[in-house]
């Protein structure tokens, strides 16, 4: 039954879809419930500006949605389109993609999540700025929104890019791999650019005239939170785009897995923690604006130095694609 | 969806190397710095104490640009290293929009490009840096905090050019797919021009600025 390829590629993007939306569902929705919680304590303290409040929730919750959205037109390419299916290599292809973006969904929706509650607390605790809020939240959250794009980016390219004239083995264990690492590794990324995010909705709301000075330090410390979805991407640009020569060990299709696997989960921790170093520095600019230059300038060592575990990580998967 | 892999090429053969062009990508960089020499000259013509629409707005970038170049570096670096930041700025945000007109395309699409930049960037920080600090201050950095970490932090600055680049080429050209596959599959309507705004214009001008700052950021922490 299983021996024809048509029927594995099916079953491959099907499953694929599956775990897209499945798993790409996860983040918006706490995102999502993290805004509208806000918005309630929001309501609650300041009762006349409830209509401000809720739009702001609503465009707030439109964006961290996008991630969801995403794996949902993943997940229906993968269940509509029709592929071709002349290898086996498209069915890894397709499995991976799902993968990729139903991971790479999960960051963002978190993150995108703050910015919106902690614009929605700053409309409660300063009205005047509610426009400068919005705005604001929706430079970070689009920000957010970058790993989630990079999944997506090596979804499409995993389901439309031709590998058919590739080797069976390795290859298959590559497409798996560019698949899990940039999903993973969007992970820590989009959770920790969106912590920044949040901070600087509340810095702004505690110190208007600081705007200027808190979108620029969260749009850098977002920046840098990114670094470990980049190195992710770089690993799944090098696995797809590489050609590797056939081989029936299956020791050299294990590295290749495993590079993937290493990349991807070595890209959680640094961005979740360069996140919080963000969080922390966006959150101090807009209580001590004199002080902005010597905070981006720290903030930034002390990134580099938390984001040496995921060079490591970069390292060891470099290692085991061109070495092993 | 062929769009996807094609990239026009032009091989040139030169003493045995051969030099490859990707024409496609040479040419909208020339579209993008003739239009800003245009527009350097139109703002700059008639300077009047009532400006011109040009003057204008190159009053505002230069503003802006100058304060952000303040606020990270001396008053003395300022005036060498402020035209660079507001120059980048400019060719960055001109090169995202570029794609909302039919037949171009984004220059920051191929990876050349904003490695190239990145690489630019990464040689000007390091030589404000052994300028600033002297040389052997400047190499003691690497040996801290015990001189076996050495090689990670060679690692962790060549580094920063990967995720520099990458990160402009990654948003730009996932805009660019995303744009091409959804309009593919709804017979482009109605959709595409809400996604160009959102991708091109949106997520293109955050992007250019990102760039801009980290180039200036980077040369503030080598200098400090």
């Amino acid at each position: 039954m299983l021996s024809d390829i048509a029927t594995i590629t099916n079953l491959a993007s099907y499953a694929g879809a599956g775990v897209c939306i499945g798993l790409g569902a996860i983040g918006a929705a706490l995102g999502e419930g993290y805004t509208a919680g806000l918005a309630n304590q929001a309501i609650s303290q300041k009762r006349e500006r409830s209509g401000d409040i809720i739009k702001n929730m609503l465009v707030g919750q439109a964006i961290a949605e996008t991630a969801a959205i995403f794996a949902l037109v993943v997940a229906v390419l993968l269940l509509f389109v029709k592929m071709p299916s002349d290898s086996l290599l498209k069915a890894a292809a397709l499995f991976g993609a799902g993968i990729c973006m139903g991971f790479g969904a999960i960051g963002s929706g978190v993150g995108s999540g703050f910015p919106g509650g902690e614009a929605c607390m700053g409309i409660a605790r300063q009205p005047v700025m509610s426009g400068r809020l919005t705005t604001n939240m929706l430079i970070g959250s689009a920000v957010c929104q970058t790993p989630a794009i990079f999944s997506m980016v090596v979804g499409l390219m995993l389901m439309f890019m031709d590998f058919s004239k590739m080797p069976l083995y390795p290859t298959w264990a590559a497409l798996i791999g560019a698949g899990v690492s940039t999903g993973l590794a969007a992970i820590g990324s989009g959770y920790g650019g969106g912590k920044a995010a949040g901070a600087s909705c509340e810095g702004i709301a505690r110190q208007p005239e600081s705007l200027a000075q808190v979108t620029t330090t969260m749009l850098v410390g977002q920046a840098v939170s990114q670094t470990p979805a980049i190195f992710g991407l770089l690993v799944s640009f090098i696995l797809m785009f590489k050609s590797f020569p056939e081989s029936a060990a299956l020791n050299s299709s294990m590295a290749l897995l495993g590079a993937g696997i290493c990349m991807g989960f070595g890209g959680v921790g640094p961005g979740i923690g360069n996140g919080l170093t963000a969080e922390s520095a966006v959150k101090w600019v807009a209580r001590n604006l004199k002080a902005t230059g010597e905070l981006t300038r720290t903030m930034l060592v002390g990134q580099a130095v938390s984001q040496s575990t995921a060079i490591y990580a970069m390292v060891i998967s470099l290692v085991l694609i061109f070495v092993v | 969806m062929e769009d996807l892999t094609n990239i026009p090429q032009f091989t040139l053969e030169l003493f045995g190397i051969n030099l490859v062009f990707n024409t496609h990508t040479l040419i909208m960089t020339w579209i993008v710095m003739l239009s800003l020499i245009l527009f350097g000259f139109l703002a700059t013509r008639k300077i009047s104490f009532i400006p011109n629409p040009f003057q204008v707005v190159a009053e505002l970038f230069v503003q802006v640009f100058y304060d952000l170049t303040k606020d990270a570096l001396d008053e003395k670096m300022v005036k060498k290293y402020f035209p660079l930041i507001c120059s980048l700025f400019m060719f960055l945000l001109l090169s995202n929009w570029l794609g909302i007109l039919p037949k171009l395309s984004e220059p920051t699409k191929d990876l050349n490009t904003t490695l190239g930049l990145g690489v630019m960037g990464f040689f000007i920080a390091h030589h404000a840096g052994i300028k600033k600090k002297g040389f052997k201050v400047y190499a003691k950095g690497y040996f801290e905090p015990i001189f076996f970490m050495a090689p990670l932090n060679i690692i962790g600055e060549l580094a920063k050019v990967v995720s520099i680049s990458f990160r402009l080429y990654g948003n730009i050209l996932g805009g660019a797919i995303i744009i091409l596959v959804v309009s593919h599959l709804i017979y482009s309507l109605i959709l595409p021009p809400f996604l160009i705004c959102f991708f091109s214009l949106f997520i293109g001008t955050i992007q250019a600025f990102v760039f801009t700052m980290l180039t200036l950021v980077y040369i503030s922490v080598q200098v400090k």
